[in-house]
């Protein structure tokens, strides 16, 4: 297992390189200037003596090689810059910005596995009664609401209507709930569906009706048997889900104003804020390869099937 | 609990694909003719009729422009329906190609495929449609590409991991001792196994991806004012939902009857795939 | 199951850590607090009001105070300083200080400090290198000389007034997040690019500060501000948009709004090297800024030239809309209608390429924009890009580039004129160059007679719209909304770098 986890590891190193080329080849042929963008915050015209000098310190007239290579030597040391927009560490911020966003991811998670596992589990079970129908008809509804529909939806009936919730939410778990519940909409809905499939496709199998014949009990069958096959399937699922997650969504937390990671990349996407940019591709390089790396074990420890590989 | 009913297949299963093949087929159609069924010109600007209510002459309102809101809807059909479809198709084959090479040949081949889905997956997906939109500008073609160079991963790791799972079965190696080639298998045996699940992911993507094109005009990236097209119209009126709901709801309403429809169609396959497995 | 089970109870642990590990400062105010709560849309890193736009903000905190401020009604008003008098050649001003003025922390406000202040303005701020190449003389602690190279009749609105220049105690406190200041608050807590709260400063030189506190709080999304302003959680804020403001406009009881002329300014540039003098009529006389400003829902008010018509410097005039003679001026220049009813010469139908970006509303005015130039038998394309300032701003392809500025940041017409018309200006791609226009320029620059600026800048822009080589669309409003009982939250001023003051009250 050390072996395999540092060939991860390894691997991990060559995405991070290949990534960061990318990002900063893409950012660099993209129209949209640093140096404009930050004088330019306020809609006042800039003289372009000033932008001049402005690109000079800021070493964006140097070529792309030598500004890719001048980052990439910093990053070497640990260093990952300092934002072109205010000057502060981008370590320092993604790191807060994580914080917020871990928070959120966590907790869409969790509300959507408290909903789908049971519902998904059920719904398989129940296939073709009026209950599925009735929860297949709203996963699919929650699955076709744009996000930032269901957001203002929510916070207009919830904080504006019912006055349960504020608008102005502070950082604490009342105010997590909303973006997480809004998060978690699409999430259950797609859950839901996945599951059932999942656990039909098991009760499909030929070890259960073999497991019946032999008289074993039913609920033995789809606790010990049906739901530890379909756990592969939802290993995948959820982790490559909360993988995305903790890359932000930006649409929730700009509607919520909830300080992420979505609203930073975004902003520094806005911005042309290089530095963060490429701390923020770098970051889900390393949430990816990591959530992969803990499938690819728990794959290992559930499904001895595929330890082999 | 008797978890044995579940393996019966629905009834009728024929019956309801049929059904929902000729609702989507409908949809199709109209958003082929939407031009001639157009009670306005979907376009023409009014500063005497903004955001009216519904009415006659405008079945779903206006819009904050003035236009109609209807006209719009099914103008924008074809744009929605067909980018989300023809994005889902292409990646779906794509990657589930991919998916099962690299599954089933696993080596430098599984390395390959992987890595390189690797790579784009750890992309984020926004700094990839935003570093999209802005060198080959924005509109349509360049949003599906966006939300294209990623989609298909979904689809490879998926089938890799069922032809993974599925490879160690008793009918897999009986079909390779009876001598079968490696394409036959997966063609053969692999893809009718694992089709169930993929499918019922695309339908779902269908949705997705009608929902994240829309996600890409509250970015401000994708399809630009004016084309009628469901998302950014959604997009472009939310200011509006307290005032002239009918500008929302109009695409909005569209735009889930259209997922529904593709989702249960999904759903549908799945059932008759089921039945003749059991057969 | 068990091991799924396993691991959602890690995700509740996770989660219940995560959430704990950020305790809450308990921020209850006292009861009787009078705490005003505002929207802002931006929010900066850093409270160092010289750096970069922080000024805007620790001016709009009521943090920060100029040496000079820039009334309703544009005029230069004192703030810190009571006078600024010129020498006979006009390169040496000498300003007075008041002697009242002080810091929160009880510190006189003296010519050293303000004269350090400025020099670190000329070299932290980019915008503001310029004026490390003043001379600056204390002649005593409340009296002090600038001496520029040149003549600069704008140096209080464009320098001293300007929020960049806001007086810090350069010598205690941390600049970044707790900066001493003048104004009628201080910091109480910052949190970068997040909730700034401020508090009432009992030391405060020139009043008696009403309010106990403000909080700003970040809110970038429009809907969230409408929303928080309907659930009663916050007292206001400005750039309401049009659909908010329908909303507030029905319950006036609620809610009150002040909508006021402003300075930001939509236009657009009409590419001399693309488009026939005649075509540029066409369009110019076929836009109808009116029909605009009805569809933006009274957010904006049509413009005749880039300034207020209420200004001394805003006094032009151009053509009123005119379809027939739009259609006359294409004829004019060989154009004939089609069977689609554009027009065409030689087979090759007309059509021009409007460039825009998505704010300010300038995609909604591309879209009403294309509709006004098909009556009349123009095609448009539309091209919408994410940012001009790196496209077609600087590429020149376009044939009418659409762009939103602040025209008028100070009370004066010649940073504007300056940044448009010059022949090595930002839109001189475009082919409007003029030797005539140019010597005006110039001669604005030095000019200090303020009637005179103000002939000169009528001119300057006459010439811009008689050539349509510009087209002037709407001048935002600057609309706020509060709370019935807020009063003094920057609403009467067309600029956005004032909000709250002494007389600020809910």
């Amino acid at each position: 297992m050390a072996k395999y986890i540092g060939k991860r590891m390894i691997h991990l190193v060559g995405i991070m390189i290949a990534l960061s080329f990318l990002t900063f080849l893409l950012m660099y042929l993209a129209p949209g200037d640093p140096a404009v963008k930050k004088l330019n915050a306020q809609g006042i015209a800039v003289s372009p003596e000033v932008l001049e000098a402005v690109r000079k310190e800021m070493g964006l007239d140097r070529p792309f090689f030598v500004q890719y290579g001048d980052w990439a030597l910093k990053v070497l040391r640990g260093d990952l810059g300092e934002s072109y927009k205010d000057g502060l560490s981008v370590a320092d911020k993604l790191a807060k910005a994580l914080g917020y966003t871990a928070q959120l991811a966590l907790g869409s998670m969790l509300i959507s596995l408290l909903i789908s596992l049971p519902l998904g589990m059920l719904t398989a079970l129940k296939k073709d009664s009026w209950l599925d129908y009735v929860i297949r008809f709203f996963t699919f509804f929650g699955n076709s609401m744009p996000n930032f529909l269901i957001s203002v939806l929510l916070m207009y009936f919830l904080c504006v209507k019912a006055r349960l919730l504020p608008v102005v939410a502070d950082r604490s778990l009342k105010g997590l709930l909303l973006p997480a519940v809004a998060l978690s909409v699409p999430m259950c809905s797609r859950f839901i569906r996945q599951f059932r499939a999942e656990i039909l496709e098991q009760l499909s199998r030929s070890y259960v009706s073999g497991a019946v014949t032999r008289g074993v009990r039913s609920r033995y069958i789809l606790f010990r048997n049906v739901l530890h096959n379909a756990s592969i399937s939802i290993l995948t699922i959820v982790s490559l889900t909360l993988g995305s997650l903790f890359g932000g969504s930006v649409v929730v937390e700009t509607i919520f104003r909830w300080p992420g990671l979505g609203k930073l990349a975004m902003d520094s996407i806005t911005y042309r804020d290089y530095p963060v940019i490429q701390g923020f591709v770098l970051f889900t390089a390393v949430v990816y390869v990591m959530v992969n790396l803990f499938t690819d074990i728990a794959y290992h420890w559930i499904d001895p099937r595929v330890r082999e590989d | 609990m008797d978890i044995l009913v579940d393996k019966s297949p629905r009834k009728g299963a024929k019956t309801r694909l049929t059904l929902f093949l000729i609702l989507a087929g409908i949809l199709v159609v109209l958003s082929v003719i939407a031009p001639k069924l157009a009670p306005n010109d979907p376009y023409e600007i009014s500063s005497a009729n903004i955001n009216a209510a519904p009415s006659a002459q405008y079945p779903m309102g206006t819009d904050r422009l003035g236009r109609c809101v209807f006209s719009r809807v099914l103008m924008g059909a074809r744009t929605s329906i067909f980018s989300a479809v023809a994005l889902v198709a292409i990646t779906f084959v794509i990657g589930s190609l991919l998916g099962m090479a690299s599954g089933w040949y696993g080596g430098i081949v599984d390395t390959l495929i992987m890595r390189f889905a690797d790579i784009l997956l750890a992309f984020p997906q926004m700094v990839l449609a935003i570093a999209v939109a802005g060198i080959l500008g924005g509109g349509m073609f360049n949003a599906m590409l966006a939300m294209g160079i990623t989609g298909w991963t979904i689809y490879a790791r998926l089938a890799r991991a069922q032809v993974l799972a599925l490879k160690r079965e008793a009918f897999v190696d009986a079909a390779r001792l009876s001598g079968c080639s490696s394409l036959a298998i997966m063609f053969r045996t692999l893809l009718p196994n694992m089709l169930g699940p993929m499918i019922v992911n695309a339908s779902i993507q269908i949705g997705s991806m009608m929902v994240g094109i829309a996600g890409l005009s509250f970015l401000g990236i994708g399809i630009n004012e004016p084309q009628a097209e469901w998302g950014s119209m959604i997009n472009n009126s939310r200011a509006y939902i307290q005032l002239a709901p009918w500008a929302v709801l109009g695409p909005a309403i569209a735009t889930i009857i259209t997922v529904m429809i593709f989702n249960y169609l999904g759903d549908c396959v799945r059932d008759v795939m089921d039945v003749e497995a059991g057969e | 199951m068990k091991k799924l089970l396993a691991l959602m109870i890690v995700l509740v642990l996770a989660l219940s850590l995560a959430a704990c590990g950020k305790k809450e400062e308990d921020g209850t105010p006292e009861p009787e607090a009078k705490i005003l709560r505002i929207a802002e849309s931006f929010a900066y890193a850093s409270l160092d009001a010289h750096k970069d736009y922080h000024g805007w903000y620790t001016s709009i905190y009521g943090m920060t105070e100029t040496l000079f401020k820039i009334g309703n009604d544009l005029s230069v008003q004192p703030l810190l300083a009571t006078k600024a008098e010129t020498s006979e050649d006009g390169l040496t001003w000498t300003i007075t200080l008041d002697p009242k003025a002080k810091f929160s922390n009880g510190k006189a406000v003296t010519a050293d400090m303000v004269i350090r202040n400025l020099q670190r303005v000329g070299e932290v701020n980019d915008s503001y290198h310029d004026v490390s190449a003043y001379v600056f003389t204390k002649i005593d602690d409340t009296t002090f000389t600038i001496t520029t190279d040149s003549v600069y009749p704008t140096l209080l609105t464009d320098k001293l007034a300007s929020s960049a220049f806001g007086i810090m105690d350069l010598d205690s406190g941390d600049l970044d997040n707790a900066p001493v200041c003048t104004g009628p608050f201080k910091a109480k807590s910052f949190e970068p690019e997040g909730t700034v709260e401020v508090e009432k400063n009992e030391n405060y030189w020139n009043g008696t500060v009403k309010l106990d506190g403000v909080v700003f709080e970040y809110m970038s999304n429009d809907e969230s501000k409408l929303m928080a302003m309907q659930s009663g959680e916050i007292d206001g804020y400005s750039s309401v948009t049009a659909a908010a403001k329908q909303i507030y406009e029905a319950d006036s009881s609620r809610y009150k709004l002040t909508v006021i002329p402003a300075t930001r300014l939509q236009f657009y540039v009409l590419n001399k090297n693309t488009l026939s003098d005649n075509v540029r009529k066409a369009i110019n006389l076929t836009v109808d800024c009116q029909d605009i400003a009805d569809y933006l829902g009274g957010t904006t008010s049509p413009a005749v030239g880039p300034f207020g018509a209420s200004a001394p410097y805003g006094q032009v005039t151009k053509p009123a809309v005119d379809t027939a003679a739009a259609e006359a001026a294409l004829q004019a220049d060989g154009y004939t209608k089609n069977s689609d009813g554009m027009y065409e010469k030689n087979g090759k139908p007309l059509t021009i390429k409007v460039c825009y970006y998505s704010a300010r509303s300038l995609d909604t005015i591309a879209t009403i924009l294309e509709r006004q130039f098909k009556a009349v038998g123009i095609g448009v394309e539309l091209v919408g890009t994410e940012d001009a300032d790196s496209t077609y701003r600087v590429t020149g392809d376009y044939d009418l580039a659409l762009y939103c500025m602040i025209a008028d940041k100070s009370g004066d017409p010649y940073y504007c004129i300056n940044a448009l018309y010059r022949k090595n200006g930002d839109w001189a791609l475009a082919g409007f160059a003029n030797d005539e226009c140019e010597a005006l320029i110039d001669e604005l620059k030095g000019e200090t007679d303020i009637n005179r600026r103000a002939e000169l800048a009528n001119q300057i822009v006459q010439m811009t719209i008689d050539d349509n080589a510009f087209g002037y669309i709407g001048l935002f409003n600057k609309t706020t909304v509060s709370a019935p009982s807020v009063v003094n939250i920057g609403e009467n001023s067309p600029f956005d770098f004032y909000a709250v003051n002494a007389d600020t009250d809910k």
